[in-house]
């Protein structure tokens, strides 16, 4: 059995790589992946709480957190098509529609 | 409330008419032009008869069943609201609703108004129906016809002061609906907004006076409540003096007096049978019936504490008589005449009102009631009167058109494409006319008729009622100074009354033709000599109801002694040729001189003539023109001087009151208004330009932080949730 707060660190890292490659990279399929990340960490810190406390609210929660991640999967990724289809490029320094 | 009275039934007299406004409306609406429509319903004019006439019926049922007691009957009940007085501690409980109030006044009323409109209804199928302008759209004259009918009679009927004013803002929306009826034309739009206008300046003084007289009478205006003497003794009399004055301008606005009488000669341009009905049959006569429905206050209240408001009535109407008699001397449009000795005989009643309220004031209830009786006998005679005149000015009007288009048409046949008429041609310029007596029998008679009507010729119509206006006011002078003023007014106005009607009837019937198209005027449109027959016989008759109206007034108070009516007609004759009072006998035969000899003789000097050589008039109507032939030769009157002075001018521009209300209106309204825009555009727009500037300079910085660009979103993102992290933390 690995003590939590091992498990707490390691989500800890991979929501600041996810953080890190969210605002560095440009192209969007990379920074939808990097929020994923984020999310993930976020799973993981939940569950590692859980297992901690002995209570399963975590697990509900990181179930709940895994399926609406899914659903903006499924969106992040129908944007990226309809912009790609609009701007041949999903680079996210290229677009800028919405500036002032 | 027991039983089939009368009374139960009573509400559809106001009723019938209302509902058949809208049916008129709509029908005329589906069938216009229809051949069915135009030919068998006249465009709504069958209805519109059909209708009066079984108001008609029904009140004449009601009169005869309410000749002689007070009735009232609830029609229904709106709701019921009850307050808690915290200073007395008791519940007012007050009924919202209609209902039905019947004496001595309303009957007279009612009986002018359901006669008046139906004959001026029957007319109006004659006038209206056979003139092209109004094709296809005499389904609103009669629509709106019926309106103002419903108006009127709901008026007088009406139990509270609440229902006469709604009453009575519905003929003053209908009054300007019908004197605007030919709208295409400017100065109709025009005459039809002042009409309104002025009389809306009244009506607010009227509404002032009915909330003091809510407030005076603790929530009441019902006639129940507020001619109780007793609730009448517990009022503060100098407010209600107030109150009544203020009601008193509502009713001078209704009724045309001084200083408020500018829309009724413009009033003139509706078509005529719209002026016989507002002259004779409704609005003029709200204002009086107003006016004589305070009478119950003036009794109750404290001796002689309300005698400045009846001074004020009777002066206002001693101005006004002499006024307009002085502006009809110069008129020469037939129906301008009659417009102003409309004003002038009116402001004669409100003497005869105002004779009648100080009488009731000062203690006086035998003088009162024949000052009263006297003033609303008038009302009677000049609608009868004036009706049947303003239905004859029509048929004369209507006649001369008729022969202006057969000789435009057939007379100028040999002159090819020359076709000029309607270019310049007045049928209502009395210079136009002349000579008509053997050629419009009918309406020459009942115009003569009518005229010794309103003159005061002895034995017919106006002539009881104006002696008994004349005699109360100076029997009310002997008391009281003040009043000689309006009591002098009325005895000169009488004279003066002589002249101008005599000039009216001289230069529209007597003389010869003073234009080609006078001569072909005949007398051959159908149903307009009906109501003119019969108004000449009612004014002829009126003796007849003298004697009836004096028993029925007087009865109360003689002890039983004039209920009959033979006595009634021997106490009207005694009291006016063989008055006890010297100084009254002299009166009436002063009145009587100045009425009948002084007026018509310069008339005749001045107007009269023979006729053509081979016309020969009525032989009741004969002698008047031979007469007036022989004054005319003898002598030799010379009115040039008179005519072109500078009094004559300014009666032609109706001594100036139409310029100086405009001027007035051009100061203050304009005034008012350009300071209202001033503070428009400064403050109220300033306010509002302020707001959206300084929205607009803060929305221009918050924009600089929408980038654009994902990266700062998610940046900002990140801050955003890290802030609330930290000030959770902050507060755990």
């Amino acid at each position: 059995m690995i003590d939590p707060a091992w498990v707490s660190g390691l989500a800890a890292i991979l929501f600041i790589i996810g953080l890190w490659g969210a605002f560095s990279r440009k192209n969007a399929i990379v920074v939808l992946m990097c929020i994923e990340l984020m999310l993930n960490a976020v799973n993981l810190q939940f569950v590692a709480a859980a297992s901690h406390w002995g209570d399963v609210t975590g697990w509900v929660y990181a179930v709940f957190a895994i399926a609406i991640a899914a659903a903006e999967v499924a969106i992040g990724l129908a944007i990226f098509l309809s912009m790609y289809g609009q701007h041949e490029t999903i680079s996210l320094d290229e677009v800028n529609l919405l500036k002032n | 409330m027991s039983g089939n009275e009368i009374i139960d039934y009573a509400v559809l007299i106001p009723l019938m008419p209302l509902l058949a406004f809208p049916v008129i409306l709509f029908l005329g609406k589906i069938f216009n032009g229809t051949p069915t429509w135009v030919k068998n319903v006249k465009e709504g004019g069958i209805i519109a008869l059909t209708v009066m006439g079984a108001s008609l019926i029904l009140a004449l049922l009601l009169i005869k069943e309410h000749m002689h007691h007070v009735g009232t009957a609830n029609v229904f009940t709106w709701f019921e609201s009850s307050w808690w007085n915290p200073e007395t501690g008791s519940i007012t409980t007050k009924v919202f609703g209609f209902g039905i109030y019947i004496d001595h006044l309303t009957i007279m009323l009612l009986f002018v108004a359901a006669f008046l409109c139906f004959l001026i209804n029957v007319f109006s199928i004659g006038y209206m129906n056979t003139d092209p302008i109004n094709d296809n759209r005499n389904h609103r004259f009669y629509a709106e016809f019926v309106l103002f009918c419903s108006g009127m009679l709901g008026m007088v009927l009406a139990d509270s002061f609440l229902w006469l004013f709604i009453f009575w803002e519905l003929m003053g929306l209908c009054s300007y609906l019908l004197i605007g009826f030919y709208y295409e034309r400017p100065s109709a739009a025009y005459a039809a907004k002042k009409a309104f206008l002025t009389t809306r300046v009244g009506d607010v003084f009227l509404v002032i006076g009915l909330v003091m007289l809510w407030n005076l009478f603790d929530g009441h205006l019902d006639y129940a409540y507020v001619f109780n003497p007793d609730n009448i003794a517990a009022v503060d009399s100098g407010d209600l003096q107030l109150a009544l004055g203020m009601m008193f301008i509502g009713a001078v606005g209704k009724s045309a007096q001084f200083p408020l009488h500018v829309w009724l000669p413009d009033a003139m341009e509706g078509p005529t049978p719209v002026s016989a009905l507002i002259h004779a049959a409704t609005m003029v006569n709200a204002g009086l019936y107003l006016v004589a429905r305070m009478f119950p206050f003036f009794g109750g209240a404290e001796l002689g504490a309300l005698s400045t408001l009846a001074i004020v009535i009777a002066c206002i109407g001693g101005i006004t008589a002499v006024m307009a008699a002085l502006i009809a001397f110069v008129q020469m449009d037939l129906k301008k005449v009659l417009a102003y000795s409309t004003m002038s005989q009116l402001a004669y009643i409100f003497t005869g009102l105002g004779s009648a309220l100080w009488f009731a004031n000062n203690g006086y209830d035998e003088l009162a009631a024949f000052a009263m009786g006297a003033s609303l006998f008038h009302l009677f005679n000049h609608a009868m009167a004036k009706g049947m005149l303003f239905m004859a000015s029509g048929s004369v009007i209507h006649e001369m058109h008729h022969a202006h288009h057969e000789v435009a048409h057939h007379g100028h046949d040999d002159h090819g494409d020359h076709d000029d008429h309607d270019d310049h041609f007045d049928a209502q310029s009395m210079e136009n006319m002349g000579g008509l007596a053997s050629r419009m029998p009918i309406t020459a008679t009942a115009m003569f008729v009518g005229s010794m009507s309103i003159i005061g010729i002895p034995l017919i119509g106006g002539f009881w009622s104006k002696e008994g206006i004349i005699a109360s006011a100076w029997k009310v002078a002997q008391e009281e100074p003040i009043f000689i003023l309006p009591a002098i007014l009325v005895l000169i106005g009488a004279g003066m009354t002589g002249f101008y009607m005599s000039r009216m009837w001289f230069m529209t019937f007597a003389g010869k033709p003073k234009t080609d198209v006078a001569k072909h005027v005949h007398e051959q449109t159908p149903w307009i000599p009906i109501p003119l027959v019969v108004l000449t016989f009612m004014t002829l008759g009126a003796i007849i109801f003298a004697g009836m109206h004096a028993g029925h007034w007087l009865g109360d108070f003689e002890s039983g002694h004039y209920t009959n009516f033979f006595d009634g007609i021997g106490y009207e004759m005694e009291h006016v040729f063989f008055n006890h009072d010297p100084f009254l006998l002299l009166l009436t035969y002063l009145a009587i001189g100045l009425s009948l000899g002084i007026g018509p003789y310069f008339a005749m000097s001045l107007y009269g003539g023979s006729l053509d050589g081979d016309q020969k008039a009525k032989p009741w109507m004969q002698w008047a023109i031979n007469i007036s032939a022989k004054v005319n030769k003898s002598s030799n009157f010379d009115n040039s001087a008179w005519a072109n002075s500078s009094l004559a001018n300014s009666l032609h521009k109706r001594l100036h009151f139409d310029d100086i209300y405009d001027a007035a209106m051009m100061k203050i309204v304009v005034g008012f208004a350009n300071l209202s825009a001033l503070f428009d555009t400064k403050f109220i727009d300033g306010a509002i330009k302020t707001i959206e500037s300084t929205s607009q300079e803060a929305s221009r910085r918050l924009r600089s932080l929408t980038t654009g660009s994902a990266r700062d979103y998610i940046m900002m993102t990140a801050l955003g949730t890290l802030v609330i992290f930290m000030l959770l933390w902050g507060v755990a």
